[in-house]
């Protein structure tokens, strides 16, 4: 019942109360609290990295490698004796920092396509929508390998990879809500005016596509973190000694039978970092999407 | 329909184009060459550059393309560096096991997802509601690799109740190919011992696999529900005196249909990828283990073949998906 | 409906599942029958055709199926009569005759004769891919009778005899021309077919699962191993698991740090020997960062390596420091080579002396292909930046890291190196004559004219004292001129269970299994 009246009367509801309504939903809801807790939690870890712990992340130590879980080694540690808890710590810094940039990257660069493809139209429009077709039909996965196999594994072209996979699904948002907005009699009137098309799209059309690209930026994080997990773990992502969880399970899956904690450890990160995006994202989209209250 | 129909074809022709060229574009700037794989490592330059020869390498780029395209419509893929064998053949050996794994995986995710989909939809903002999530949300969020040992160990190390790895027992004969799917070829020659087999090793691979496809059939279910427990009419089905349940089920499924088949043929691409990872750990001779192998010896003619079969494939899905929502779609609005 | 149809579907699955449960034990019985063996092995061979492949997991297949006109007698490095019973070489060297023994016939029945070797070593010829390179040097094969036949070389080459025993010198069955398509001599067939005399003859092969030999018919030995399995298995902890469980037989690919946990378990032994495989580093000296073409530099390097940790620690200590570039158990090893070691100081002394700046950074090279050499490359980077050389790590696809050793960009690059044929000249001629330049062996970009001389000449003549003489003395300019840094050399270690006999370790037949001789 109670959703019939947030939808209702959303249109009427004015600014300010506006977004103390979204902050009361985002808190009412205890996953998205939950995800949203523990995402700020890493990056917390992420930031205060040095403070943290006191092993460097990248010094190794032959004599004391592959030890088990400790006092002075919370996680244990990896093959050439490093301290896995500060290798996830230092990760948290690498796999968010990569997750956000790569995603904002796809979401600008895709939502300026979309928006430029949706306001075009014509010619111009389908030749873009073809070409995101084409992405479209490489597996993610596979499109990443190939790119990381050309341009040699390293954590920038893991991320290019995983970029230039994402961007498609902007370009479709951006490009449908610009057809709508372009019709509306603002837009056209604008362009009576003389107005540059460049000022149209940047002052009208993206403003305008910014709620839903939010939301599909919140959805894409939980999956940019994992496939960059993927791809280290296939040994096509970040670069050794850098510590990156999915190169860590790469590593450490080979000495699971018996030093279990290696791969655990940076799994667990994996697990939990990709969990908090989803649940945040899926309640960004309730909080943002009031036509898709979930 | 017819229209639908054509549509798709002009894309087919399209993507099969821009994926072909853009691989092939991709395996020219990789710096490991084909003849360096063939020719083995100590071999003398002459041998080298005959092999260099024979493989039409030493052709003008554009020649090589056109080559190609044109191998491409007599269904040539050329012939794989690694395996030395034609890239159509090796690719249509391998194709049946992702399939049947890909295939096994939806129905199981289909299955629980519908489940816990009117679940958390009846009692939203419950704690049902919160523990369906967070279970269906968890699936997306597990690294297969690790899931996918950790399941092997307990079912295969300590319980010993299911085999770790590959189709069948090495000793069970294999069932003649009609579909290649091991676990439907066994029934149709009546072969029980065969078909039981074949399920046994291909339950928990499809298992993992269904777990990541939970939280998007989750999702739709969930909304579908909320949905139409929201509309007037299911008001007025529950005073006539219908059962609750009739209710909730007949109609929110049918109306989660059409979105979850979509997001299913636009997951398509990234199921692949956790087929991909999940051959790998369960040693299952599909073809994400071949792509991954092929891309470890840059064996490009093979690659190139396995994204222009996956492409293909991926626009085929599409138009089923397509087909199906005009098919289904008076049936909802009724 | 739909959802009706999809509980049924459910429900039978699980039943089945939860019959299958018990009846796997009986399964499990089967696959470990006396007549059976398992071997796990990690990736399918590529093509097994012995005219083309020069990969050695083809010839782990291959060794059964074929004969060759001589081969490695049992733990030794020589060779011995298989195919050919006797054989003469001429005074000059270039002429070699040998006498097939009668009645040796391939699995259709057909008799091996001068015919069918003269059709193995011309086709291997007409083909030209990998081992063509190494026969170039025939001039002619000529059938003498139908049991004797006679090749003529070029030039003097001692090293022939011992390459006829590896997998490029099988004997073809002369009848895979009728699978011939498109002038291809058979390739397309024999890349998944084997057509040999060898006591057991490829019967089934399901991609990236399992090779299955039978028993060649028409073999006169009637081997104890009726049906052997290389099951494909890149998972190694699956695979281990089954090995403890007694369903494989043979596991390879087990990483170094599980041999012993393995080797605790009841019913598993692991075999050690000492292998002729080596570990070592090479450093551009031709077209790499200029530092590297000082000597004293690369000297510096040597002595800053840790060797001692990377064999007790990453190697697990299935290894031994590697003396000299001919390795130990191979005829040209020199006991009394010198033996670089860590001294740091030394090192540093050299680094001040060689007059390099401080500012040195070189990229190190590998690729994921070989387990130990990310620890392996982190080590290094540590050991060197100890005497204040930066180390950039550099991890790329196997096929690009050999592309990139041909054309020689990179400064360090880890490498492992094995010989396909019991000959010093696998070392000495390969690694530092700089006619090799590149991927072919000499990855150092090596260059010394004297070197060249003295190994060149070794290469030339048959007497073996006189050999090693030359060997020896280049091999003390070697040494001092650190081309390489000699890590190690590998111990062969093979999990198997306890109750297979008869293997028999021949360190020229690394991972190859004498099957006709084994039991369990």
């Amino acid at each position: 019942m109670e959703l019939d009246v947030r939808a209702t009367h959303t249109e009427l509801i004015n600014r300010p109360s506006q977004l103390r309504l979204n902050w009361y939903r985002f808190r009412k809801n205890p996953l998205t609290l939950i995800g949203g807790i523990v995402l700020l939690l890493f990056i917390i870890i992420a930031v205060a990295a040095p403070l943290l712990t006191p092993y460097e992340p990248e010094v190794i130590n032959m004599e004391n490698r592959l030890a088990p879980p400790s006092m002075s080694h919370w996680f244990g540690t990896d093959e050439v004796g490093r301290d896995v808890l500060t290798r996830i710590i230092y990760g948290a810094r690498l796999s968010l920092g990569m997750g956000i940039t790569v995603v904002v990257i796809a979401g600008l660069i895709g939502t300026i396509i979309g928006a430029f493809a949706g306001y075009m139209g014509g010619k111009f429009g389908q030749i873009i929508m073809r070409i995101m077709d084409v992405i479209l039909a490489f597996p993610t996965l596979v499109l990443a390998m190939a790119l990381t196999a050309a341009l040699g594994p390293s954590l920038i072209n893991a991320m290019l990879a995983i970029a230039i996979v994402k961007i498609p699904a902007f370009v479709r948002l951006a490009r449908s809500e610009a057809l709508v907005v372009r019709e509306q009699l603002f837009v056209k009137a604008s362009k009576t005016f003389g107005l540059s098309d460049i000022w149209i799209i940047f002052r009208h059309i993206i403003p305008n596509v910014i709620t839903p690209v939010i939301i599909q930026v919140s959805i894409d994080l939980g999956d940019a973190i994992m496939l960059i997990a993927t791809l280290g773990f296939l040994g096509l992502g970040a670069q050794p000694p850098i510590p990156e969880w999915g190169t860590m399970v790469h590593t450490g899956w080979e000495f699971f039978m018996e030093q279990w904690w290696y791969a655990t450890f940076p799994g667990i990160a994996i697990f939990l970092a990709t969990v908090s995006f989803n649940l945040l994202g899926d309640g960004l989209r309730d909080v943002l999407d009031p036509k898709s209250i979930r | 329909m017819l229209k639908v129909i054509k549509d798709r074809m002009i894309m087919l022709v399209f993507v099969v184009f821009g994926v072909s060229l853009i691989t092939f574009l991709i395996s020219n700037v990789i710096p490991g060459d084909p003849a360096r794989m063939i020719v083995g490592q100590r071999a003398s330059q002459e041998t080298y550059q005959s092999i260099r020869e024979q493989l039409g390498l030493n052709d003008p780029l554009i020649i090589q393309y056109f080559n190609y395209v044109k191998g491409l419509f007599t269904g040539d893929l050329g012939t794989s560096i690694r395996t030395q064998q034609p890239v159509l053949e090796d690719i249509l050996s391998y194709l049946p096991a992702t399939l049947e794994l890909i295939i096994i995986a939806f129905m199981i995710a289909i299955f629980f997802g519908m489940i816990i989909g009117v679940f958390t939809g009846i009692y939203n903002n419950t704690m049902i509601d919160y523990i369906g999530r967070i279970f269906s949300i968890s699936g997306v969020s597990t690294p297969i690799f690790l899931s996918g040992l950790i399941v092997i160990i307990i079912f295969y190390g300590q319980l010993d109740w299911l085999p770790s790895s590959g189709r069948l027992d090495l000793t069970m004969a294999r069932p003649p190919t009609v579909t290649g799917f091991y676990t439907v070829d066994s029934l149709m020659v009546g072969n029980l011992e065969t078909f039981r087999n074949a399920v046994s090793h291909i339950f928990l691979p499809a298992l993992i696999l269904s777990y990541v496809l939970l939280s998007t059939v989750t999702r739709q279910v969930r909304s579908s529900m909320i949905d139409v427990l929201n509309k007037e009419y299911i008001r007025t089905a529950n005073a006539n005196g219908l059962s609750k349940w009739t209710v909730n089920v007949r109609y929110a499924l049918r109306n989660s249909l059409i979105p979850t088949i979509t997001v299913i043929g636009v997951s398509f691409g990234s199921l692949l990828g956790g087929a991909v990872v999940t051959e790998i750990v369960f040693n299952w001779p599909g073809m994400g283990k071949y792509v991954v192998d092929s891309i470890g010896s840059l064996d490009f003619p093979a690659i190139m073949g396995f994204t222009i079969v996956i492409a293909i494939g991926y626009v085929l899905i599409n138009l089923i998906v397509d087909l199906l929502y005009i098919f289904l779609d008076p049936q909802i609005r009724e | 409906m739909n959802k009706r149809l999809l509980i049924m579907i459910m429900s039978l699955l699980f039943v089945l599942v939860a019959c299958n449960s018990t009846a796997g034990t009986e399964d499990d019985g089967k696959s470990s029958d006396s007549n059976t063996l398992n071997v796990s092995i990690v990736e399918d061979a590529g093509t097994l055709d012995p005219g083309v492949s020069m990969d050695n997991s083809a010839w782990k297949i291959t060794y059964n199926a074929y004969e060759r006109l001589v081969q490695y007698d049992g733990e030794k490095t020589t060779v011995k009569p298989s195919l050919a019973k006797d054989w003469e070489i001429s005074d000059d060297g270039k002429t070699y005759t040998f006498f097939l023994e009668e009645g040796h016939k391939f699995a259709d029945g057909s008799e091996v004769d001068a015919e069918a070797v003269k059709f193995s070593f011309d086709r291997t010829l007409a083909i030209e891919k990998g081992p063509s390179s190494l026969y170039n040097i025939i001039n002619e094969t000529r059938v003498v009778d139908p049991y004797t036949v006679e090749f003529q070389l070029e030039n003097e080459f001692p090293p022939f005899i011992s390459t006829l025993a590896a997998n490029y010198g099988s004997i073809i069955n002369p009848k895979v021309m009728d699978h011939e398509e498109d002038a291809d001599y058979g390739q397309n067939y024999l890349a998944s077919n084997t057509m040999g005399s060898g006591p057991y003859m490829l019967e089934e092969y399901q991609k990236s699962q399992y090779y299955k030999l039978a028993l060649n018919p028409n073999h006169p030995l009637d081997p104890e191993l009726k049906t052997v399995y290389f099951q494909i298995s890149s998972d190694t902890s699956g695979a281990r698991m089954r090995l403890e469980k007694g369903e494989i037989d043979i596991l390879e690919g087990l990483p170094v740090d599980q041999f012993s946990e393995v080797e605790s378990v009841d019913g598993v032994k692991v075999l050690q020997s000492p292998s002729l495989a080596v570990e070592y580093v090479y450093m551009n000296i031709g077209k790499g960062n200029e530092v590297l073409k000082n000597k004293m530099f690369r000297q510096a390097i040597s002595y800053a390596v840790d060797y001692q940790s990377f064999i007790d620690e990453i190697m697990a200590g299935y290894g031994t420091q590697f003396r000299g570039p001919v390795p130990e158990g191979l005829w040209g090893h020199n006991p009394d080579a010198f033996m670089y070691s860590r001294d740091l100081n030394k090192a540093k002394e050299l680094l001040e002396e060689s007059g390099v700046s401080d500012d040195v950074t070189l990229d190190l090279l590998y690729s994921d292909n070989n387990s130990q050499w990310e620890e392996l490359a982190l080590l290094l980077q540590n050991n060197l930046g100890e005497i204040g050389i930066n180390v950039e790590l550099t991890k790329v696809a196997y096929a690009t890291m050999r592309e990139q050793l041909d054309v020689g960009e990179f400064d360090l690059s880890l490498g492992v190196w094995s010989p396909d044929y019991a000959d010093p000249y696998m070392f000495m001629n390969y690694w530092f004559d700089s006619d090799n330049w590149g991927l072919a062996g000499n990855r150092s970009f090596y260059e010394n004219p004297e070197v060249d001389k003295l190994i060149r000449e070794a290469a030339s003549i048959s007497d073996q004292e006189e050999r090693i003489a030359l060997y020896k003395e280049a091999q003390e300019i070697i040494v001092e001129d650190a081309a390489y840094v000699y890590l190690a050399q590998k111990d062969s270690m093979i999990p198997m269970r306890e109750d297979v006999q008869g293997y028999v370790f021949n360190p020229m037949l690394e991972g190859i299994y004498n099957l006709a001789d084994m039991s369990k």
